[in-house]
């Protein structure tokens, strides 16, 4: 069966957050429960051109859910198996498991699992499994509004957009290898080389 | 002080403590029995055997504070194979278990010394086994630089042998007050009943094993402050996440932490090496001894508490 994943284009990215107000709608999720993220990365200062000071000033936007890892950490350290990959590679929480110990939210480096404190569970994006039964695309992919946002079989997301899986504000993908491919901004920095910063931590 | 995780700091550092605790006895037990035959260190060390349970058994509830469904309690054990918190929590009761089994044989005297040595040795095994698991739980998460580091089990194993040995010499020494006491009813005075409980061979192994605990104190001290400073220097220069994890390690509860672990391990240790021969009662060692554990305890606890406070995530 085809492993699925995201696809992510940060050149069409307005940061609207339409994708993360969408999957907070279709989930019903409580306040401080946020599956999908956007995060806007900005860096940059003046530089000397001959007689004139410039500014190199870049802003860009990365919208972070789940990536449904090849090697997913959370799984690996779930004591209940509740953390666990499906045939077509969606990473999804068995409710009736799940004791809240919340270890999983510890390891991931994508704030994947979130902690909804009403039912004392882990929660997290399983790429709206309802939606795609019924053939439909998950909720923050048809939010898009600039379709920025793609799924699909990862093999085919690679095919027509390349490998990468990285860029600053994102952890190397050699920690969980996300199925996920970015299409890159033209400012965005490699992981671990970035000179900025993510200026809206309080929306992560 | 972080109170979020007070389930995780109880029940790592009472774990810690109890498993530490008995292997400090074993290793009394194993020395003195050399000079003195197992009955005679028996009636020492046993006391203090039996208070480990009860502080095991205590740091255990206190972990099922930490899970938010204890309805779905009994799942914890379902991933032996990738999950240190699996084997953590089957280690832990196991320990408990054996350490109870252990406990209960020697009370009765069931089995020869062999046989119960024996289970001991393997008690000590599950124990330290335990407390390696436990370290794994935070240094395998490679997403945490502040606990991906050989910092975690290092200061792990020295809190557990630290406040183990602190805790028996607490424990022996407190069993010792409490028989003065009951005896002193009986007797003429405290002096007669002094000397009534603690014969000469109960004497000399109470000075040589708080001799011993003094130095073994003194020595962790030295290599928990080694530790934290080579963890500082670590993070310090490990990049922005790891810098975020290493201001956790400033002001002033930090500061508490490292006062009160050198007073109780430090100062204390120093005085309770150099009295252990020469007191001529057991009262001042008993305060000795407890105030000392009581400070290592209170800055153990910080210290676990400003652990969980450094935890930092790379990524977003």
């Amino acid at each position: 069966m085809d492993k699925l994943g995201f696809s992510f284009d940060q050149t069409l990215c307005n940061g609207c957050k339409a994708c993360s107000v969408a999957c907070k709608d279709k989930h019903d999720l409580p306040v401080g429960v946020t599956w999908r993220r956007v995060a806007e990365y900005t860096g940059g200062t003046w530089q000397q051109d001959g007689d004139t000071v410039v500014p190199n000033v870049f802003s860009y936007f990365t919208s972070m859910s789940c990536n449904h890892c090849e090697d997913p950490i959370c799984v690996k350290v779930c004591p209940t198996t509740a953390m666990h990959v499906g045939e077509d590679g969606i990473v999804s929480i068995d409710q009736d498991k799940c004791v809240g110990c919340r270890y999983c939210e510890w390891a991931c480096p994508y704030s994947a699992p979130q902690f909804d404190p009403s039912s004392g569970h882990m929660t997290k994006c399983d790429m709206c499994a309802d939606y795609r039964a019924e053939g439909e695309d998950p909720a923050c992919v048809a939010a898009c509004p600039s379709r920025a946002l793609g799924w699909g079989p990862i093999d085919e997301l690679r095919a027509e957009h390349g490998t990468l899986a990285g860029v600053e504000p994102l952890p190397d993908p050699a920690i969980t290898r996300p199925r996920l491919v970015i299409v890159p901004h033209r400012d965005a920095q490699p992981t671990g080389q970035g000179t900025g910063a993510i200026i809206n931590p309080e929306e992560l | 002080m972080n109170v979020h995780e007070l389930p995780m700091i109880m029940f790592t550092t009472l774990a810690q403590m109890s498993v530490g605790a008995f292997v400090v006895l074993g290793i009394i037990q194993i020395v003195a029995a050399r000079r003195f035959g197992s009955d005679a260190i028996d009636k020492v060390t046993d006391p203090a055997l039996y208070a480990i349970g009860p502080a095991m058994v205590l740091g255990l509830v206190a972990s099922m504070f930490h899970m938010n469904d204890p309805m779905h309690t009994l799942n914890v054990l379902r991933n032996v194979d990738s999950s240190w918190l699996t084997r953590e929590i089957l280690l832990g009761t196991g320990f408990a278990g054996l350490g109870f089994v252990f406990a209960f044989l020697q009370w009765k005297k069931l089995g020869s010394v062999r046989q119960r040595q024996a289970l001991a040795l393997v008690t000590a095994v599950v124990g330290l086994v335990l407390v390696g698991s436990m370290s794994m739980i935070y240094y395998s998460l490679v997403t945490v630089p502040a606990w991906h580091t050989l910092a975690t089990p290092a200061q792990f194993f020295t809190t557990t042998f630290l406040l183990g040995a602190l805790a028996v010499g607490a424990a022996l020494m407190g069993a010792v007050m409490w028989r003065i006491r009951v005896a002193s009813r009986d007797a003429d005075g405290v002096v007669g009943a002094e000397q009534t409980v603690v014969d000469t061979t109960s004497r000399t192994v109470l000075t040589s094993s708080l001799k011993g605990i003094g130095v073994a104190a003194i020595v962790l001290l030295g290599i928990e402050f080694i530790i934290i400073a080579l963890h500082l220097s670590e993070l310090s220069g490990a990049g922005d996440v790891a810098g975020q994890s290493a201001a956790v390690f400033s002001g002033g509860w930090f500061v508490a932490r490292l006062v009160l672990v050198f007073l109780g391990a430090g100062l204390l240790s120093v005085f309770l090496f150099r009295y252990a021969s020469s007191a001529s009662t057991a009262r001042p060692l008993a305060i000795l001894v407890s105030s000392s554990f009581a400070l290592v305890l209170v800055g153990e606890l910080i210290g676990r508490s400003l652990f969980y406070d450094s935890m930092f995530r790379i990524g977003m």
